[in-house]
């Protein structure tokens, strides 16, 4: 069995071009993702709640109907031609980012069991040897959400912070805003999984 | 058929997350415990065709443009393969690549290196790798180059890779760097591998040298991506 090929940072010197144009996941080979479209945005800060410059975020998430464009989910000939499912985007000096995207849609696992709506992220930046993964849900009444991966983050506290908050101050473009601020580090850290 | 198996990253053979004289590492990770999660259809799917929706380059990072002039530098022609730990190839995977030029210096906003830019480099690219999961590009050595946040960290020259695998338990991304470099000794990055055979992994090996019409240094590195047990077992 081989062993994996070690991470190492993205630096600070990651192309904007390979940036640009990936924020939005809402039209994808001419065109329009079904669903509700929204703008998923918020600031990255680091220890001191300080922001930080240049993290890039990437992001996984099924279409409105809860359904992945890959080969593993038996659903997805049913994919939404107008959505690929994967972003990127950078954040800017006050740590803030910006994505485009659609409301997911929730699925069941082949057991049957549901995962609710969600959004797969990681994190690379400067100081980072191996990115972060977390995942950010959505939903009004985060005590209430009964998801396997969202359940493995006893700290009630801690599970509230994987939530995607409306926030219409963020609304522009005519689209709905949700928030998910990601803590990489102190007071109110954003919960990260095993990697 | 076996389903795909991830297990987490074994420390010993990765970079230390933390990191003396490299401030962020002490500023940006988190301080509580990662939490296990089961993996689900969404964790085990990730973004796979993606040449769809990103542009591929045509694999030659020393020009411009295919009739254009070359970038100055040491000529290099760097290959490999990508795959997963049964050493299956990866079909298909989207690869994309960005380093220096010959004098240390990035095409990025972020860069304050005093060093001059080469109107024939743009020192970044995309690929993908073919059904035997092989790559190829060809480029420029990059140069070393001064971390201007710190007082006397010089990078050596080495290459950036990010590569996007089946699943999102395998996205990866990484540096390599070249063989024999003084500056290797002294780098953070490099040296934050414990197990020196894991470290070995990030440096390029050298292929055998050839003079021919078109002349160019031959480098080489295979990655091996998190995931085992993709293919049925054969008994």
């Amino acid at each position: 069995m081989l062993v994996p090929s070690p991470y190492c940072t993205i630096g600070p010197f990651f192309p904007g071009q390979f940036v640009e144009g990936c924020e939005d996941l809402t039209r994808f080979d001419g065109r329009t993702a079904r669903g509700q479209h929204i703008l998923l945005a918020g600031r990255v800060v680091e220890e001191g709640n300080l922001p930080t410059l240049n993290v890039v975020l990437e992001i996984w998430q099924p279409d409105a109907n809860g359904v992945f464009r890959h080969p593993l989910d038996p659903r997805s000939r049913d994919a939404d031609p107008g959505f690929f499912g994967w972003g990127r985007a950078r954040t800017d000096a006050d740590g803030r980012y910006r994505f485009r995207t659609v409301i997911p849609g929730s699925y069941r696992t082949g057991d049957g069991t549901l995962r609710c709506p969600h959004v797969n992220v990681m994190v690379l930046a400067i100081g980072l040897t191996r990115r972060l993964v977390t995942t950010l849900f959505f939903g009004d009444a985060p005590d209430d959400v009964r998801d396997p991966v969202l359940g493995c983050v006893s700290d009630r506290a801690a599970r509230r912070r994987l939530f995607a908050v409306r926030d219409s101050a963020l609304d522009s473009e005519g689209l709905t805003a949700y928030r998910f601020d990601i803590v990489l580090r102190g007071e109110n850290e954003t919960p990260f999984f095993l990697d | 058929m076996t389903e795909v198996e991830y297990p987490p990253y074994e420390e010993s053979a990765q970079l230390a997350r933390y990191i003396q004289k490299y401030p962020r590492s002490f500023t940006r990770n988190p301080t509580q415990p990662f939490i296990r999660r089961p993996l689900t259809l969404s964790e085990l799917t990730g973004p796979v065709g993606l040449e769809s929706r990103l542009e591929i380059g045509d694999g030659d990072l020393s020009r411009r443009a295919p009739d254009g002039p070359r970038a100055i530098g040491q000529f290099i022609s760097v290959s490999g393969r990508v795959v997963d730990q049964d050493g299956a190839p990866l079909a298909g995977a989207v690869i994309e690549i960005w380093q220096a030029n010959s004098a240390g210096k990035y095409i990025h906003e972020m860069d304050r290196h005093e060093a001059p830019v080469d109107p024939n480099f743009t020192g970044q690219g995309r690929l993908v790798t073919d059904a035997e999961g092989r790559y190829s590009f060809l480029s420029i050595k990059p140069g070393a180059y001064p971390v201007m946040e710190s007082d006397w960290w010089w990078r050596p020259p080495h290459i950036h890779f990010s590569i996007f695998g089946p699943s999102w338990m395998n996205r990866f991304v990484t540096q390599i760097f070249f063989p024999g470099e003084p500056l290797n000794e002294t780098d953070l990055l490099l040296n934050a591998v414990q197990d020196p055979e894991a470290r070995d992994r990030l440096i390029f090996g050298t292929t055998a040298t050839r003079v021919g019409k078109v002349n160019m240094l031959g480098f080489r590195r295979d990655f091996v991506l998190r995931g085992k047990h993709r293919t049925p077992a054969l008994d």
